[in-house]
C-alpha cells in the first residue's frame, strides 16, 4: 500500500480540547500536607469523623511505596498539584443559575441538548466541585437521590457513612489513598428498594486548569430489587504539564439490586487517570461495568468486582485506545467469593503510533465460591509496529467445581479484510475505521444511542489522518 | 510488592572457591561462578514482577541445605550397562556418577558425554566458549545464578553436525541421601543439522524418603539445568519425567536457544516432590526455528508445582506452540505462569500458549498467568489459552452409558486430559511407567468410594 496504517492513522487530539479562563473562589496552596488536608475539611465543613478518615489516609498515602509494576508513575509531582479549588459557593438547583462561562463549557461537550432527550439528572463536576445540578421531579418522588458526594455526607450522613470506604478504604493502594485524603466532588447514588431509575443518571467530569487535580469520590448503593444505569464520561484540555485525576468509585449491589456504571475515559494526553473502581455484588445481584478509554497520558485502572452473594453476576466490558505518547493499563477483576456466582470479562484493545494498551486482569474464585463460572475474552489490534500491546491475566481457582475460560488473541488489521471493503468501494482509511469500529462493537452495542454515536465519532477522528 | 533475594547458607565465597578448586578449575571459571553468586546476593527471588504474588518457598526449609560439595565418578561407569533402546547414558547418584557410557552408534558418531572438567581438558574447544559467553542460563534469575555459582556436576553432552541419533541418550538424577542435595548443569551443544533425543529420567532414587512428619524434616534437593544450544538446522527432542521422593525439593532451570531453521520439543512431566519450581526459557533467534512445549503437572498431598516458560520470539517466522497442564488434588498447589515476547524484529511470528487445569479436590488450588508482551503485531498468530474447569459431565455420563463406572470414568478422562504428554515420551516402557504414577496419582479415597 501506498502509505503506512501509522501515516493514515494519524491523529490530532487538540481538536478535542477546549480551555476556560475561570476565576476560582477557593484554592489551596500546591503540594500536599497535612495542613493541606485540614484545610479541605475545614472549608468544606466536615464532620470530625471524615477529618480523621482524611488525615488516617494521608498517613498511608505517604508510607506506601509508589507502585513499581508499571512504568512511568514516578514522573508524577505531587507538590506541583492544587489539591483543592471551589469555582462557585453554592450548588445550582436549574440550569438557568449556572454561570454562563461554565455553561459555555458544558454545552460545547452537549449536556443541554442529551438533557432534554434522553436524561433523568445531572450532576457536572467543574474541577473539584459540584456546581451544576437537576434531578427531575420523577426521581425525587421515587426516592432516587442523586447529588454530589460532598451534599451527600451531610444530607443523607446515614447510608453515606454506611458505606463509604467499605469498599475502597485507604489502604486498599496508594491512589485510593490520596484520593481519601483529599477527596472532593462526585456523584452519590442511592435507589430505594424496588425502584427502577428509568433513564440513565449521567455526570460530566472536567479538568480545568493548570496542574489542577481531579480527586472526585462517587458512592452509588442500589437497594434490593432496585436497577440504575450511570453514566460517566470526560474530557479535558490539553496542557504542557502533567495533571492527575485519581478519582474512587465505590458500588453497592444489595440483594437482587442492578447496576450499571457506564464510562466513556477521554481525558487530554496529558493527564494521568489512575482510578479505582470497585463494586460488591450482593445475592443475585447484578453489576457491570462498561469502561471505554481513550484519553490520558497513563491510564491504570481496573474496574473490579466482588461477587459476595450467591447467584451474583459480573459483567465488564473494557475498552481501550492508545495512541502516540500513550499507556492504557486497563482491565478488569472479577472475585467470587460465594458459590453460584458468575463473571464475564470481554476487553478490546487498540495500540498505535507508538501507543501502548495493557490488559492486566485477575479472576478468583476463593474456597466456598462453588460452582462459579468465569470467562475471559481479551483482544487486541496493533495498527502499526512501533506500538505494543501486553496481556497480564491472573487467574486463581480454588473451587474443583469452578468453570473458567480465558482467550486472548494479538494482531494486526486484516489485509484480506481492507482489501474486500476496498473492493465494495471503502477508501483505505474507511476500511480501517470500519474495521476497527466493528472491532470495538462489543462496547459500542451497550452504549446509549446517543453516546454510541459519540462513541463511533470519537473513534473515527482517532483513525482519520492525511486520508480522512 | 517485591521479593527479597534468596537467603542461602551454602551461597558463600568459601565453599565456591572450594568446589572450584577440588574440581581444579581455571581462574575464569572461579570468576564466573564468583559473578553469579554476587548476582545470587543482588537479585530478587522472583525478579518478574507479574509473579510475586505467587511466588512461595516456604515448603523448602532452603536454610538446611547441605548440598554435595563434590561429585565423585565411580570406576566402573564406563561400563555401565545400556537401558534396552537407547544410545547413551549419563546416571548420578547422589555424590557418585555412576553410569557416562556411550552405545556403538554414539560413539561412532563421535557423541561427547562427559564433566565440564574432562572436556576443558581434552576438547576446550566444545565448551570454553560457550561457557564463557555465560549466555546459556538467564543472567536474571536468581536459580538458575545457584547452579551457575555452586554446581559441583557440570556435564555437556554434544552431538556433532549432521549426526543423527535415533535411540535417545538417557539421563538419569537421583538425589542422594535424606537432608543432602545436588546442584548441578547439563550443558547439551547440537551442530548443524544434528538430530538427538533425550530422556531426563529424575527418579525417587535408592535411598531411604526422610521423614516429614517427625521432628526431623529435612529436604533432599535437587537444583540442575539443562542449557541447550541448537545450530542451524538441529532438532533436539527432550523427554523428561520427574518422580522425586515427597521429600525432594526442585529447581530446575532449562534455557534453549535456537538457530535458523532449528527445532525443539519438550515433553515433561512432573508427578514427584514436595516443591517441584521450574522454568524454561526457549530463545528463538534464528530465522524459521520452532519450539514445541508440552508440560504436565498431577499434584497431591501438599505439593507444589511451579511451571514458568518464557518464550522469546526474536528471529522472524518462528514458531512457539506451548500447552502446560495441571491436575491437582488433595491440597495441592499448581502456579502456572508463561510468557511470550515478540520482539520488534520478529515477523511472522505464530505464537500459541495453553495453560489448562483441573482440580479434583477442593483444597487444591490452580493458579495460572499466561502473558503476551507482543511488539510487533506482523504475526500469523499470537494468543492464548486458559481454562479451569471440573471434568465434562456429559463424557463422564458417556462413558459410563459404555460400561464404566463412574469413578473410573472419571479416572479415564484425567489421564486423556494428560495423555498428549504421555504419548510423547520416547521410551515404551518409560511411557508405560509415567502411565502408571500418573494412575497412581488417583486419589486414595475416590479409589475407595469406588471400590
Amino acid at each position: 500500500m501506498a502509505l503506512s496504517q501509522r501515516q493514515m492513522v494519524d491523529n490530532d487530539r487538540s481538536r478535542f480540547d477546549f480551555k476556560d479562563e475561570i476565576v476560582y473562589l477557593t484554592d489551596t496552596k500546591r503540594g500536599l500536607t497535612r495542613a493541606t488536608v485540614e484545610e479541605i475539611s475545614r472549608i468544606k465543613e466536615e464532620p470530625d469523623w471524615m477529618l480523621q478518615f482524611r488525615l488516617r489516609a494521608y498517613e498511608h498515602f505517604l508510607q506506601r511505596p509508589m507502585p513499581v509494576w508499571t512504568d512511568g508513575l514516578d514522573r508524577i509531582d505531587f507538590d506541583k498539584i492544587i489539591y483543592y479549588r471551589k469555582p462557585s459557593e453554592r450548588e445550582e438547583k436549574s440550569w438557568d443559575d449556572v454561570p454562563d462561562q461554565i455553561k459555555q463549557t458544558f454545552e460545547r461537550l452537549g449536556i443541554p441538548e442529551a438533557e432534554r432527550k434522553f436524561l433523568s439528572g445531572v450532576g457536572a463536576q467543574y474541577d473539584s466541585e459540584v456546581v451544576y445540578h437537576s434531578v427531575k421531579e420523577e426521581l425525587t418522588k421515587l426516592g432516587v437521590v442523586f447529588m454530589g458526594t460532598d451534599q451527600g455526607l451531610k444530607e443523607y450522613p446515614e447510608i453515606f457513612r454506611k458505606y463509604f470506604s467499605t469498599i475502597i478504604p485507604p489502604e486498599d493502594n496508594k491512589f485510593a489513598a490520596l484520593n481519601s485524603a483529599v477527596w472532593s466532588g462526585g456523584s452519590f447514588v442511592y435507589v430505594p428498594p424496588g425502584v427502577d431509575v428509568p433513564l440513565p443518571l449521567q455526570a460530566y467530569f472536567r479538568i480545568n486548569g493548570e496542574n489542577t487535580g481531579q480527586f472526585e469520590r462517587t458512592l452509588i448503593v442500589v437497594d434490593e430489587g432496585a436497577s440504575v444505569h450511570y453514566i460517566e464520561g470526560c474530557t479535558a484540555p490539553i496542557y504542557a504539564t502533567d495533571s492527575l485525576h485519581a478519582a474512587v468509585v465505590e458500588v453497592v449491589a444489595l440483594p437482587r439490586a442492578k447496576v450499571r456504571y457506564t464510562t466513556i475515559q477521554n481525558w487530554s494526553n496529558d493527564v494521568y487517570n489512575l482510578v479505582t473502581k470497585r463494586a460488591h455484588a450482593y445475592e443475585d445481584s447484578t453489576v457491570e461495568w462498561i469502561d471505554a478509554n481513550t484519553g490520558s497520558r497513563k491510564t491504570v485502572k481496573y474496574p473490579s468486582i466482588y461477587l459476595r452473594g450467591r447467584g451474583a453476576t459480573a459483567d465488564i466490558i473494557s475498552v481501550a485506545v492508545a495512541g502516540s505518547g500513550q499507556h492504557q493499563d486497563t482491565g478488569a477483576k472479577a472475585i467470587h467469593l460465594a458459590p453460584d456466582t458468575k463473571s464475564r470479562i470481554v476487553s478490546k484493545s487498540v495500540s498505535k503510533d507508538g501507543g501502548r494498551a495493557t490488559y492486566r486482569g485477575h479472576v478468583k474464585v476463593a474456597p466456598g465460591a462453588t460452582n462459579a463460572v468465569a470467562s475471559v475474552r481479551c483482544d487486541a489490534l496493533m495498527l502499526d509496529d512501533v506500538s505494543r500491546s501486553d496481556t497480564y491475566p491472573y487467574i486463581d481457582i480454588q473451587e474443583d467445581d469452578t468453570a473458567l475460560s480465558h482467550e486472548a488473541t494479538v494482531g494486526k488489521i486484516s489485509q484480506d479484510q481492507v482489501f474486500y471493503l476496498m473492493s465494495r468501494g471503502l477508501t483505505e482509511n474507511e476500511a480501517q475505521n470500519l474495521i476497527v469500529q466493528g472491532f470495538l462493537e462489543v462496547f459500542t452495542k451497550e452504549l446509549p444511542m446517543e453516546y454510541a454515536i459519540e462513541f463511533n465519532r470519537l473513534v473515527k477522528m482517532e483513525m482519520e489522518g492525511a486520508l480522512g | 510488592m517485591s521479593v527479597a533475594p534468596l537467603r542461602l547458607p551454602f551461597v558463600s565465597e568459601d565453599r565456591i572457591r572450594q568446589i572450584s578448586r577440588s574440581l581444579d578449575e581455571p581462574g575464569w571459571l572461579l570468576q564466573q561462578r564468583l559473578i553469579a553468586a554476587a548476582r545470587v546476593a543482588e537479585l530478587p527471588a522472583e525478579g518478574n514482577q507479574l509473579f510475586t504474588p505467587y511466588h512461595d518457598l516456604r515448603a523448602a526449609r532452603l536454610a538446611e541445605s547441605q548440598p554435595y560439595a563434590e561429585i565423585k565418578v565411580s570406576g566402573d561407569s564406563e561400563r555401565a550397562e545400556l537401558p534396552a533402546g537407547a544410545s547413551a547414558m549419563l546416571a548420578v547418584r547422589g555424590d557418585t556418577i555412576v553410569a557416562r557410557s556411550l552405545g556403538p552408534d554414539a560413539l561412532a558418531a563421535g557423541v561427547v558425554i562427559d564433566t565440564f572438567g574432562a572436556v576443558l581438558r581434552d576438547r576446550p574447544e566444545l565448551l570454553q566458549d560457550i561457557l564463557q559467553n555465560g549466555r546459556t542460563l538467564p543472567a536474571d534469575d536468581a536459580f538458575s545464578q545457584v547452579a551457575c555459582a555452586l554446581w559441583s556436576h557440570g556435564v555437556l553432552i554434544h552431538v556433532p553436525a549432521g549426526v543423527q541419533l535415533d535411540a535417545p541418550i538417557v539421563i538419569r538424577h537421583d538425589p542422594g541421601e535424606a537432608g543432602r542435595g545436588v546442584i548441578s548443569r547439563t550443558l547439551l551443544t547440537l551442530g548443524e543439522e544434528a538430530s538427538v533425543r533425550l530422556l531426563e529420567e529424575q527418579g525417587p532414587g535408592s535411598h531411604p524418603a526422610g521423614r516429614l512428619d517427625g521432628s526431623v524434616d529435612q529436604r533432599r534437593l535437587w537444583w540442575g539445568t539443562m542449557e541447550a544450544v541448537l545450530d542451524d538446522g538441529a532438532s533436539l527432542e527432550v523427554a523428561g519425567l520427574q518422580d522425586f521422593a515427597q521429600d525432594t525439593v526442585a529447581f530446575v532451570n532449562r534455557q534453549a536457544t535456537l538457530g535458523r531453521s532449528a527445532r525443539l520439543r519438550w515433553a515433561l512431566a512432573s508427578v514427584g516432590g514436595l516443591l517441584h519450581k521450574s522454568r524454561i526459557d526457549n530463545l528463538l533467534v534464528g530465522q524459521g526455528s520452532s519450539v514445541q512445549q508440552v508440560e504436565i503437572g498431577f499434584g497431591d498431598e501438599a505439593q507444589l508445582f511451579d511451571l514458568t516458560s518464557y518464550t522469546r520470539h526474536i528471529g522472524e517466522d518462528t514458531t512457539g506452540d506451548l500447552l502446560s497442564k495441571g491436575v491437582f488434588s488433595g491440597r495441592s498447589r499448581g502456579y502456572i505462569k508463561g510468557l511470550i515476547e515478540i520482539q520488534r524484529t520478529a515477523r511472522g511470528t505464530d505464537s500459541f500458549l495453553g495453560e489448562f487445569s483441573m482440580l479434583l479436590a477442593r483444597k487444591a488450588r490452580s493458579v495460572t498467568i499466561p502473558s503476551l508482551e507482543i511488539d510487533q503485531p506482523d504475526v500469523r498468530r499470537a494468543s492464548h489459552a486458559s481454562s479451569v474447569a471440573p471434568i465434562d459431565e456429559t463424557a463422564i455420563f458417556y462413558l459410563m452409558s459404555r460400561g464404566l463406572d463412574r469413578e473410573t470414568a472419571r479416572k479415564t478422562i484425567v489421564l486423556g486430559f494428560l495423555e498428549p504428554v504421555v504419548a510423547r515420551i520416547p521410551l515404551p516402557e518409560v511411557a508405560e511407567r509415567l502411565r502408571d504414577l500418573l494412575a497412581a496419582k488417583w486419589p486414595a479415597e475416590a479409589a475407595a468410594a469406588a471400590a
